[in-house]
């Protein structure tokens, strides 16, 4: 047995494993250490019986579908009977343009940030209760959010979708979210009202409009254009504009809703509702989280990749939760791997620089550079 | 029990309406075929024939109960009409039509009236909000100011104007009606009583697939198009690029909507609402803009195309039909 099967076996004979809910109302999918072809199509009745699979057969990746079904074992889609699906959303590292600048532990902290936009609109946009939704580290690059509310369960994929285009701005018609009025008295001038304690994405706007710009206010003169030319469409002359024109009278007014005081402050509309929006795909259209029938890591089970745990996040505790170390379940009892790839990892707040050779590393680095494929063991 | 004739009268596939049917315990037979009735079955001719021909069923004067009463029975006699011409056109347009006629008259409802027939439909409607999750389940999407974004929603629930609920009830109506008529079996007596109707309705529904094909050379169309119509009529999921590509393509070469709307009628996810919608969009009919059928080096991009000898020749699909059919119809001259 592989060294890394051999780590996988251990942890799978003691692991706690939290099975998804109707567990015998789903198809589970395995990949195993030295084979491409998926094993899919596999049911359990219960708990008990997925614990001895896994004791048995030791998978180096483990999932389970989203979607509920009359016969989860079946072979096609029509006999499986399709019952209902959780609607599960996929943060990833590589769906961030900026990600791959970064490392492994600040990609990680970037797709937490989008996780948090994504949980503060299904909890006060969608009125989704805390208790339906369950976060959890995959093990890799990101996040999933799963949302168990029985009213999503039997939602389309067209229906999925929209949920999808509402939290990522997508199709968002920025007339139907700003009010335009006409004022009568001085004759009649256009204006832009958007409430800060509007709902939905006007209240979103409006308060982000309102702080950036308190921000900018507060700025030096020289910083505050600078970081206006940062948007598209803003030149040296409409940034000073903006920044000219902010004087206490028009921010109080701004902070009213009033928000067009200057027409150039309707450019930063664009630019700062994409920050709001959430980073959920890559610039392809690909329709994951709309998919009504996919596979899904199980919480519990390792990364075949990485050796992390794909672990559970309170949405209290997500402020406080560090992957790279509270997803490690092995020990550290020291190891001798031999590095094939040089590389750079920092686990359980130790920075770790392997170069290539031999050399002796606690286990959870050795199972995490030999599953990178960084290593061998020696 | 009471019942207010007129409401049922004006929304006669609700609940109260099928009680109302079996408190007068009166035999479909009967008003198949008892003279009093005519009236019944004359207003039925007429739901079906404004539905083909208008696409929505005009509203009828009701003046006392027994005006009332025709209309009602009038219902379920067009249903069991439309069910016997087998034609899943017409299914779907008088759907369509029946759920129209229905949003015209409850878009000037009162609120507690439209609740109430919301609830019928399985959708909860209070003070003016309705849960995201069922307002996904009914309304139009694909139309910009539908969409949930761009809505005003709050822990979950759309806030919505009655003439807006009203119209998600269309939808529902009308998925409602489809779905029942795609399943329902005509007793044979319809067709000795409607035998002339229903034979016209097949007629014209025959008539209009001939005039479709006529003037078009479907064996013309390069294989990109011919393609796509091949994966949407098996039922397959054809990308947005692929729809667009062949909507723009088939207009430029004179098909008309309803030409259009029929290649993709086969399409398992169709919605003739949506599609005539999107079709309207490309072609012009709505937007204005007129889209241009895009280049082969367009297509390529987007992996739909699949050359033949021929298409080395041209950069353009349309290029393409049109070489085709000259020469076909240069080689037609020859023979005779």
């Amino acid at each position: 047995m592989n060294y890394l099967k051999k780590k996988f076996y251990e942890y799978y004979l003691k692991a706690e494993i939290e099975p998804p809910r109707r567990i015998e109302r789903r198809e589970f999918a395995f990949l195993f250490f030295n084979e491409d072809m998926m094993k899919r199509h596999i049911s359990f009745k219960n708990k008990d019986w997925l614990l001895r699979y896994l004791k048995a057969n030791v998978p180096a990746h483990v999932y389970y579908s989203s979607a509920y079904y009359g016969e989860p074992s079946a072979n096609t889609m029509k006999e499986k009977k399709w019952m209902g699906a959780d609607l599960i959303f996929d943060l990833d590292a590589d769906h961030l343009p900026m990600a791959k600048k970064m490392t492994y532990e600040e990609s990680l902290e970037s797709v937490k940030e989008e996780l948090k936009k994504l949980v503060s609109f299904l909890i006060d946009d969608f009125g989704f209760n805390e208790k339906d939704l369950s976060i959890y580290f995959s093990g890799g690059r990101g996040y999933h959010c799963h949302v168990h509310d029985k009213r999503v369960l039997d939602l389309g994929s067209q229906e999925r979708r929209e949920i999808v285009d509402y939290v990522t701005g997508r199709g968002i018609d920025y007339n139907h979210i700003v009010v335009e009025r006409s004022i009568y008295g001085y004759g009649i001038t256009r204006t832009i009202e958007i409430s800060p304690s509007s709902l939905g994405w006007r209240g979103r706007i409006a308060r982000a409009i309102i702080s950036f710009l308190e921000e900018i206010k507060n700025m030096e003169r020289d910083d505050a254009i600078e970081k206006l030319m940062g948007f598209e469409g803003i030149g040296k002359k409409v940034a000073s504009d903006i920044y000219d024109g902010l004087d206490d009278n028009r921010m109080a007014l701004i902070k009213e809703g009033k928000i067009d005081q200057m027409a150039s402050i309707k450019r930063l509309l664009k630019p700062l509702m994409k920050e709001l929006a959430v980073k959920l795909h890559s610039s392809t259209d690909e329709p994951v989280t709309a998919d009504i029938k996919r596979l899904i890591r199980l919480p519990g089970s390792l990364h075949g990749k990485t050796g992390f745990r794909v672990t559970k996040v309170g949405i209290d505790a997500l402020e406080d939760f560090n992957p790279l170390e509270d997803a490690i379940v092995f020990g550290d009892e020291m190891v001798s791997i031999k590095v094939i790839k040089p590389f750079k990892v920092k686990l359980k707040g130790e920075e770790f620089i392997l170069k290539e050779g031999v050399t002796k590393v606690p286990e959870y680095v050795a199972v995490f550079a030999i599953a990178r494929k960084f290593a061998n063991i020696f | 029990m009471e019942f207010d004739l007129f409401k049922i009268a004006r929304y006669p596939f609700m609940e109260e309406a099928k009680k109302w049917v079996k408190n007068e315990k009166i035999e479909i037979h009967e008003v198949l075929n008892d003279p009093i009735y005519e009236r019944a079955r004359m207003r039925a001719v007429e739901r079906v024939k404004q539905a083909m021909k208008y696409g929505i069923i005009k509203d009828t004067p009701l003046l006392n109960e027994i005006d009332c009463m025709m209309e009602i029975f009038s219902y379920p006699l067009a249903r069991l009409i439309v069910a016997s011409v087998e034609s899943e056109y017409l299914i779907r347009r008088y759907a369509l039509a029946e759920a129209k006629k229905a949003y015209e008259n409850l878009k000037k409802e009162d609120s507690s009236f439209i609740q109430k027939i919301a609830m019928e439909f399985g959708m909860e409607v209070k003070d003016g909000v309705i849960h995201f999750s069922d307002y996904l389940k009914y309304a139009p999407t694909w139309d910009m100011k539908w969409k949930l974004i761009n809505r005003v929603m709050e822990k979950g629930y759309v806030k919505l104007s009655n003439e807006e609920i009203a119209r998600l009830i269309q939808e529902a109506i009308r998925s409602k009606i489809q779905n029942e008529l795609f399943y329902m079996f005509a007793p044979p007596e319809i067709n000795k009583i409607f035998g002339e109707l229903i034979a016209n309705l097949k007629n014209k529904l025959v008539a209009k697939e001939i005039k479709r094909a006529e003037g078009i050379s479907e064996k013309d169309y390069p294989p990109c198009i011919k393609n796509l119509i091949l994966a949407i009529k098996s039922g397959m999921n054809v990308p947005h690029v692929g729809r667009f590509t062949l909507v723009t393509f088939l207009n430029a070469i004179g098909a008309s909507t309803e030409d259009i709307l029929k290649i993709f009628s086969n399409s398992p996810d169709f919605n003739e609402e949506k599609t005539r919608y999107q079709i309207e969009h490309i072609t012009g009919k709505i937007s204005g803009t007129v889209y241009a059928v895009p280049k082969c080096a367009t297509i390529r991009t987007w992996g739909l195309c699949y050359p033949d000898e021929l298409c080395k020749r041209v950069n353009h699909p349309l290029f393409y039909y049109r070489l085709r059919r000259r020469k076909n119809e240069l080689s037609k001259e020859k023979v005779l």
